[in-house]
């Protein structure tokens, strides 16, 4: 690891990270006597950097509009590093076909690992906590299928596992102080979280930031009273490496599980950012929406998740 | 004891091949039908496709008893259910070999006597005559419409105490250990053992764990039928079987029969290999019953004269009469047609409770008691486990049938499993569009429990999973004072568009409140006048 290339803060975040996988482990082990509580360090809030990158690109070939939208970015080489357990974290929790853009589009999360396999992945986990039976919304959103089809032992789409789910305690916590996460996905070394941007009745937008419910265990229904704040909470553990967002389609209306195909916009739009944040303050402007309308981008902004002001993004259009 | 020469066959079946057995080739039979009804147990569950690629009902289908009640009871023709007549077909020409070589509930209680000490009082042949006795009533009082099927046929019995009970609960004990070893052992210890438990998952598990009302009591009827094997070796299918009844009375008629009929003297004096016939066929005089015999050739490897033969001769000696009498089958008629009596006292006594909601495409309810044959099929496929059984809260006649509870799952928007797998179409099968607009109840929001109403806090998850494409709950901005800060907030207040709501009840099952659920599923026609003109949390179609 060449040190000089890392910033301090990195290294306290990835000294941190160690010392949170040991407890993981400690935990699964069963050395610990009943199911622990343990801290994260989430020292890296305030190092969102002061002008985070975000490539946005239009196509209708999916598979090249997302290794062109990579480009500005430096490629997929600085996210994945080679023998990586990469988890690509896409929406697949409703029954719905792609057209319908309740979920990710299937040929997007195909390319998405097909590029981390190309950079050396070890393992590729593709997987969601489905709001309905998981069978059906597995079959209906046709990403299963997509990455069957790859045929690489290594990239691997399967259901969520109860059993997996591991107490995380959420040190700068202000409405949660703990919660249920999924062992697979704080545990990986390249976590991407690549959402559908979508209508939601509660929150006005579900993006990226709310892509992590998809990951966590518990009664979810119970987060939904002050939703906002929960989930910025749990951001606070779980930073993705990279965010990218599906535009390919946006659902305008009767989100997040729509149905009409009235409520679906065409917009063969791809953009990613390491900053979530900011992923999420350039998406509410396709819905003709400015950043500051949403409360979740608002509340993580003010604890240092990201940047939210889009005068200080710089949005690289290809 | 005459002891009859052997005469010339047009046809013997005899199926001896060297020096194999002939009891082995009902072995095997036995054994293929055995693993052909638990694979197309652990098949009747979802794939995600949306259909049961096989036919995971036939065993019902081929069930003459279920097929003759559902008809009668139903008053209809009921075309699923062709395959018993290929079994009444192939019973009268072999006679009662389903109940020898196919029946998988024989082949368990088969199973099973090899582990339970035989009895050693004599059996007492008059019990004989129940089951006949148990058909007259299952039928007579199909067809005064009380359906009692489900309680005596031994794929209901066998099906229903299976999916319920003993898989649920063999799942829990199962994965229980994997569990354990998974969440409290190092990873060097579950790398040996997940595979493991992935394969068992893959192949023998089902899919999720379920867990049904009740269950403990189709538990116990099925182990009592398993129980009296302590007193006689097949005592269900000699005694109690309404089914074998039915197939036994077809079997009279049969083509191929026993020759000899009748026990030779070499037998009664030295060893009474009649004493050993596992299904007691040999009457008191040592004559066969057809209508007892299951065909298990049993006496065919054990006569050291290698005598008995099946064949298709026309018999020679009249066969034994047939054992109940005419008294016995007025009694039985008599009986049966006085139970929807008193079940239908009981019918008119008791109202439905308004959340005893039905299946999606469940017939009106009384149709619906009379085909449904209490098979638990649907209860075991439906992949929310929303479907359960009832005891008593559907009358008398209803117990095992299957209510809809919203708290527990929902009906998925795009499924129609249940249907598919329910044998008489006591839940029709629609078109999925049809399906998505069969009014199962009606969602009602209780306003003492609902949080934007008793405590001003958003929250909507219930709109949220609403699954039609012109949701049926909406929400009103409504400016209240928040009863703990005091200060006027605006609150999202759902209400439900009463036109569209099909009550498929995943917004019960999704509300997060703890206990009961703030929106409850009501039969459409319960819903009280108050509540359908409440404007708070209905909306009417006269009202917009």
């Amino acid at each position: 690891m060449k040190t000089t290339h890392v910033s301090a803060v990195a290294q306290t975040v990835t000294s941190n990270r160690r010392q949170f996988l040991s407890q993981v482990a400690a935990w699964s082990a069963g050395l610990l006597a009943a199911p622990p509580i343990f801290q994260v360090f989430p020292q890296s809030l305030n190092a969102a950097t002061a002008e985070p990158l975000l490539s946005v690109g239009k196509g209708t070939d999916y598979e090249a509009l997302l290794v062109k939208v990579f480009e500005p970015l430096g490629g997929i080489a600085p996210f994945v590093k080679k023998g990586a357990r990469v988890v690509i974290k896409p929406n697949m929790s409703w029954d719905r076909k792609p057209e319908q853009a309740a979920n990710t589009h299937p040929l997007l999360v195909k390319a998405m690992a097909k590029l981390c396999l190309s950079a050396g992945a070890s393992k590729v986990m593709i997987f969601d906590r489905t709001c309905q039976d998981m069978r059906l919304c597995y079959a209906s959103c046709g990403t299963p299928a997509a990455i069957e089809s790859l045929n690489d032992p290594r990239v691997t789409c399967s259901f969520v596992d109860d059993r997996k789910f591991v107490p995380v305690k959420i040190q700068k916590g202000r409405s949660i102080t703990e919660w249920e996460f999924y062992k697979d996905a704080i545990s990986a070394d390249c976590y991407i979280n690549m959402p559908i941007a979508k209508d939601h009745k509660l929150a006005r937008l579900t993006l990226g930031l709310k892509n992590v419910m998809g990951v966590i265990g518990g009664k979810r229904g119970q987060l939904h009273q002050g939703l906002t704040q929960k989930v910025v909470d749990l951001n606070t553990v779980l930073r993705p490496t990279l965010t990218i967002v599906d535009a390919t389609r946006i659902l305008l209306r009767n989100g997040p599980s729509g149905g009409k195909l009235d409520d679906v916009k065409e917009l063969h739009t791809l953009f990613a950012s390491a900053d979530t944040v900011a992923a999420d303050a350039y998406a509410t402007t396709l819905f003709g929406m400015k950043p500051d309308e949403l409360e979740t981008t608002k509340a993580a902004f003010a604890m240092g998740l990201g940047q939210m002001d889009l005068n200080k993004v710089k949005i690289v259009k290809v | 004891m005459d002891r009859q020469d052997a005469c010339p066959t047009f046809f013997i079946v005899n199926f001896r091949l060297s020096h194999i057995p002939s009891k082995w080739w009902r072995r095997a039979a036995q054994l293929l039908c055995l693993f052909i009804f638990l694979w197309l147990f652990r098949k009747t569950e979802s794939d995600g496709s949306g259909s049961i690629a096989y036919g995971a009902n036939i065993f019902f289908r081929l069930d003459p008893l279920v097929a003759a009640s559902a008809v009668l009871a139903g008053v209809k023709f009921i075309a699923a259910l062709w395959p018993a007549l290929v079994t009444v077909a192939l019973t009268l020409v072999l006679g009662r070999f389903f109940c020898g070589w196919v029946c998988p509930l024989g082949t368990l209680l088969d199973i099973a006597s090899h582990a339970i000490p035989k009895s050693t009082t004599p059996p007492n042949p008059r019990w004989r005559v129940v089951k006949y006795f148990l058909l007259g009533v299952v039928l007579a009082s199909a067809v005064l419409s009380c359906q009692i099927v489900g309680y005596l046929d031994p794929f209901s019995i066998l099906v229903r105490g299976m999916a319920v009970a003993v898989d649920p609960w063999m799942n829990r004990a199962v994965t229980a250990p994997f569990t354990l070893l998974y969440q409290q052992t190092p990873e060097s210890v579950s790398n040996f053992t997940e595979p493991i438990y992935a394969f068992l998952k893959a192949y023998l598990l089902p899919f999720q764990q379920n867990s049904f009302a009740f269950s403990i009591v189709s538990f116990v009827i099925l182990v009592g039928v398993f129980a009296l094997e302590f007193a006689e070796r097949r005592f269900w299918c000699r005694n109690l079987c309404p089914a074998g009844a039915l197939i036994g009375i077809f079997a009279r008629f049969s083509l191929l029969r026993r020759f000899p009929a009748r026990a030779c003297g070499r037998c009664k004096a030295e060893t009474d290999y009649t004493a050993r016939c596992r299904m007691g066929a040999f009457n008191d005089r040592g004559l066969l019953q057809p209508e007892s015999c299951n065909l298990c050739l049993d006496c065919l490897d054990d006569c050291p004269m290698d005598l008995p033969k099946f064949t298709f001769d026309k018999p020679k000696t009249a066969p034994a009469p047939f054992e109940p009498s005419r008294r016995l089958f007025l009694g039985s008629v008599v009986t049966g047609m006085a139970l929807p009596l008193v079940s239908g006292a009981v019918h008119a006594a008791r109202c439905l409770t308004a959340d005893l909601v039905r299946p999606p495409g469940a017939l009106p309810e009384e149709k619906f008691l009379d085909l449904c044959v209490r098979c638990a099929e649907c209860m075991k496929v439906c992949t929310t486990n929303a479907l359960q059984p009832v005891l008593f809260e559907a009358g008398l006649d209803g117990a095992f049938s299957p209510r809809f509870m919203g708290r527990i799952g929902y009906c998925e928007y795009n499924c129609t499993l249940c249907a598919q797998v329910c044998p008489t179409g006591a839940i029709a099968l629609l078109p999925l569009p049809e399906k998505q607009k069969f009014i199962m109840a009606k969602a009602v929001f209780d306003k003492e429990l609902c949080l934007p109403f008793k405590k001003a806090e958003s929250c909507i998850t219930c709109e949220e999973h609403c699954p039609l494409p012109e949701k049926a709950i909406l929400f009103k901005d409504v400016e209240v004072t928040h009863p703990i800060t005091k200060q006027r907030v605006i609150v999202k207040r759902p209400y439900i568009v009463w036109s569209l709501c099909i009550g498929c009840g995943i917004c019960e099952t999704k509300c997060p409140i703890e206990g009961k659920s703030a929106v409850r599923m009501i039969r459409e026609e319960a819903v009280p006048p108050a509540v359908r003109n409440d404007r708070e949390i209905m909306e009417m179609p006269s009202q917009r």
